[in-house]
């Protein structure tokens, strides 16, 4: 659990970094910021930004007392160890970037255990994060200060004026984007926002985001684009990634790559990698709409912004995604078992201090095996998503549905006085599942049997709880099916005097 | 009450503890009791919200000298060897050659609370022959963004001084807690006592919550608030995590007293913090907060703990601190707990938890008080925390 929470903590410390970074308004604020983000991100002692075999910006050595050549060896890789004052001998890693003013992110940290795979994937994203908000720092206080020059010469300088302009825009652009990540907006709706951000302001013929297949890593598929002569919304055209020319060439050399002339159309071209938690799994790609297009470095730069949040995207939603499966069956995205009586014992817990009592539904699919044997899988699952569906209709915000696996759910009502108000939430449920459901092209009426147990004073147990109203439920099928029986002390003697017992 | 232990006769902690209600008195009475050993070098005075801290400031120096310096807090109650929690006087001493302390304050903290760090951590200096050094910090807790503050002096120390303190209180009123800085009295401050000695000092923390459900993604958050959760009003979300009465979505108080033993878990690398979040409840816009900020998109989860977590809790923090002495024994503790923890810990619990102090302790003193945060950085830069027990072993 909480090592799902930790993965999902990483690709957020990147948004966080970019974050703070975008707050500062010079390259200097910008590293240390970003030092100390780092730190905090990787529980380090030490972080520290070293460009030009320089110390930029550095944390965790008192001041004065800066070994500035071992940071350094660090960012060289010559040394793997720096001595902290306070800490001891503490292990070093480094992540780099290139381009104009190429850099290094430093991390130091006492104590066992080193940086994981994991943790070094997470500084390489923070460092080339910190690439894209230095660059654009630098860029802007440079042409601040021609903006200051011109303003004195006039608006004659239009060309600078628009350069100034499309800047504006792109950091427009990113900020939309950040914060559209950050909420959580929908993956295919972001990365269409990229798309569309990268079209516009590189002012080309189309866009294009090709991912790689998980099932054949070698074959990749358009995702998003913009100015597409195909609906991504409807088709989604796939290719060999051998064949696939300049965003090709960019998944499989890691870098970008700008081709004057594609040899398709003789159009120019460039592509940039992306990458999802580390691991490179595809490339956004701009064709250029006439011939003799050629790409200045500051579009190229562009281009790798809008390929670095892509990536942020994919990461981030991936995380959400596999956090989410961890807590939730994946078929009916209701709670999992494991989940649902972690919130249970809590409930029950709560319950012992005074709270309201707790119900316990269990509920069984009559003639689920059936259906699935003839019908097929597919069938079946649609089968048990509709029948989550309308469980979940009949509850409170505060009740909590479950999939106990196969055929079988659970549901938990809090603050109950009676057995007659389960009774009603559970008679309820009764009659939305005997509603028709349409599957696969077939008109089919379900049955389901329900017990529901009380919680009594002083249980603390959920498994005591779940097998009381397991019981019920069992009575409740034996009765005939299609009904609900409310667990009663006795039904234990039942079982014990040699009635079949129920499933644990 | 006189507690002492000696291991090498260098060092020495003392702890005093009065109940009187006279607040003069009360200060006189606890200091003299703490001063155990000779050439005291400092004092550290712990006092309930309800006695004149002009008064317990007076009452001390009436005990010692100009020279030896004194720093202190109000509380939301003190903890000593067996005595009361509530509405007494506590003073810890610690004295001998093997100990040296400087103190420092900074005054007008709002606003520039990271400058105010960088003042303080400007503040410690070495001293020949004493190579271990760490810096106590007693913050007034009414103070927002503490954090900023260890910044400060994190920025100029580095990790080369671990941080210790906590955050004066004022009885859960929520009006003025107040700071002593040697014969002065401050409010909005912070006051430092640099303690360097011969032996180790090592510091522990932990929060004995553990999480409920699944986590919670923060998906609108505004001046370090979190308004939604998942999309919904972070109140109610949080409110139907824990199953909490009806009454507590629409009454202050009751809300307060289901969130005060309830913290919001807060999701870092290697495990999860606890934020107290009871002290800012917005039943209008539905929102949370508390602790220092939330960040937007970050990972949060509802907590619940009961005395037998924290308990263990103190064990682990106890564990931890002691360990960083290596062979030596300690010659007392400094014990600061987080207020929030006395709405689970009933007053025979609270008594409890100090006989687990007390057994860690051995036949050492301790001394601390219940604060709206504890501070404690000896890992990474992280030392800020709510709703734990950080303790401050001193060899």
């Amino acid at each position: 659990m909480t090592n799902i929470g930790g993965a999902y903590h990483d690709g957020q410390q990147l948004l966080e970094l970019l974050a703070v970074v975008s707050e500062c308004l010079d390259e200097e604020s910008a590293a240390r910021a970003a030092a100390e983000r780092a730190a905090q991100a990787l529980d380090a002692e030490v972080a520290a930004v070293v460009i030009d075999d320089e110390v930029a910006a550095v944390v965790g050595f008192p001041v004065g007392r800066v070994p500035a050549a071992d940071l350094v060896a660090v960012a060289r890789r010559e040394l793997d160890k720096v001595d902290v004052p306070g800490v001891g001998c503490c292990r070093a890693i480094a992540a780099d970037w290139g381009g104009g003013r190429p850099g290094h992110l430093v991390l130091a940290r006492g104590g066992e255990p080193g940086f994981s795979v994991e943790e070094r994937n997470v500084v390489r994203g923070m460092a080339r994060l910190l690439e894209l908000a230095l660059t654009m720092l630098r860029t802007l206080e440079a042409e601040h200060e021609m903006r200051e020059r011109s303003e004195r010469q006039a608006a004659e300088n239009a060309e600078l004026l628009a350069s100034l302009q499309q800047r504006q825009r792109l950091l427009e652009h990113l900020f939309d984007v950040q914060r559209a990540i950050s909420r959580r907006r929908p993956l295919p709706q972001v990365l269409d926002m990229i798309a569309g951000a990268a079209r516009q302001l590189l002012g080309d013929g189309a866009v294009g985001l090709w991912l790689r297949d998980d099932s054949d890593p070698q074959q990749i598929t358009l995702v998003a684009g913009a100015g597409l002569a195909v609906d991504t919304e409807l088709e989604t055209p796939s290719m060999p990634l051998a064949e696939a020319g300049t965003v090709g060439a960019a998944i499989l050399s890691g870098g970008v790559v700008v081709c004057e002339d594609d040899s398709s159309d003789g159009l120019a071209a460039m592509a940039a990698p992306v990458h999802d938690s580390g691991t490179i799994t595809g490339g956004l790609v701009v064709t250029a709409e006439r011939s003799g297009r050629s790409y200045a470095p500051p579009e190229v730069q562009m281009l790798q912004s809008f390929a670095e949040h892509v990536s942020l995207a994919l990461t981030d939603a991936n995380t959400v995604d596999r956090m989410h499966q961890a807590f939730h069956d994946s078929v009916t995205g209701l709670a999992s078992r494991s989940l649902f009586l972690d919130r249970l014992a809590h409930q029950l817990e709560l319950t012992g201090h005074g709270g309201g009592r707790v119900a316990l539904l269990f509920i069984d699919l009559d003639r689920f095996k059936a259906i699935n044997d003839t019908l097929g899988h597919a069938a079946g699952d649609t089968l048990l998503t509709i029948t989550a569906d309308r469980i979940v209709a009949q509850l409170r915000d505060s009740d909590v549905a479950a999939r106990f696996g196969g055929d079988e759910f659970a549901v938990m009502l809090q603050n109950v006085s009676s057995a007659g108000d389960a009774a009603k939430v559970a008679d309820r449920i009764l009659r939305g599942l005997h509603e028709p459901m349409r599957i696969a092209g077939r008109q089919l009426q379900v049955n389901a049997s329900i017990g529901i147990a009380l919680s009594t004073h002083g249980m603390a147990d959920p498994a005591a709880l779940v097998r009381r109203a397991d019981i019920a439920m069992y009575r409740a099928k034996r009765n005939g099916r299609g009904r609900y029986d409310v667990f009663a002390d006795e039904m234990l003697l039942a079982f014990t005097d040699g009635e079949t017992q129920p499933a644990p | 009450m006189i507690t002492d232990a000696r291991p090498d006769g260098r060092r020495w902690m003392g702890v005093g503890q009065s109940s009187t209600t006279e607040s003069r008195t009360a200060a006189a009475q606890a200091a003299r009791a703490a001063l155990t050993g000779a050439e005291p070098k400092l004092l550290i005075v712990f006092s309930a919200i309800e006695h004149d801290p002009t008064h317990v400031r007076a009452g001390v120096r009436d005990v010692v000298g100009d020279d030896v310096p004194v720093i202190g807090c109000t509380t939301r109650g003190e903890i000593a060897p067996g005595g009361a929690t509530d509405g007494t006087v506590v003073v810890a001493a610690l004295g001998g050659p093997g100990f040296a302390a400087t103190v420092a304050a900074a005054e007008d903290v709002t606003g520039r609370q990271r400058d105010a760090g960088v003042e303080l951590g400007r503040s410690v200096t070495e001293i020949p022959g004493l190579p271990h050094r760490v810096l106590l910090l007693l913050t007034d807790g009414l103070v927002r963004e503490q954090e900023q503050i260890l910044r400060g002096c994190y920025s100029v120390l580095g990790a080369s001084v671990p941080l210790f303190g906590g955050s004066g209180a004022d009885g859960w009123r929520m009006k003025q807690a107040y700071l002593i800085a040697g014969d002065r009295v401050l409010t909005n401050a912070v006051v430092t006592a640099t303690i360097h000695s011969e032996a180790p000092l090592s510091v522990g923390v932990r929060h004995g919550f553990r999480t409920v459900g699944e986590p919670m993604i923060v998906t609108g958050s505004r001046d370090g608030r979190i308004q939604t959760v998942d999309d919904r009003p972070a109140l109610d979300v949080y409110l139907e995590r824990l199953g909490a009465p009806p009454e507590a979505y629409t009454d202050k108080d009751a809300c307060v007293r289901f969130v005060l033993p309830r913290p919001l878990g807060l999701q870092r690398r290697n495990g999860v913090d606890a934020r107290n979040v009871s002290t800012q409840i917005d039943l209008d816009d539905r929102s949370l907060g508390g602790g220092g900020n939330f960040d937007h998109g970050g990972l949060v989860w509802a907590m619940t703990g009961d005395e037998q977590s924290i308990l263990a809790a103190t064990d682990a923090a106890c564990q931890e601190a002691l360990a960083g002495l290596g062979d030596h024994e300690p010659v007392g503790l400094l014990t600061i707990s987080c207020a929030a923890l006395r709405a689970v810990l009933d007053d025979d619990a609270v008594q409890r938890d100090k006989a687990r102090l007390a057994k860690w302790a051995e036949s050492a003193p301790f001394a601390g008080f219940y604060a709206y945060g504890e501070i404690a950085r000896a890992r990474g830069i992280h030392g800020f925390h709510n709703q734990t027990l950080a303790v401050l072993a001193l060899g």
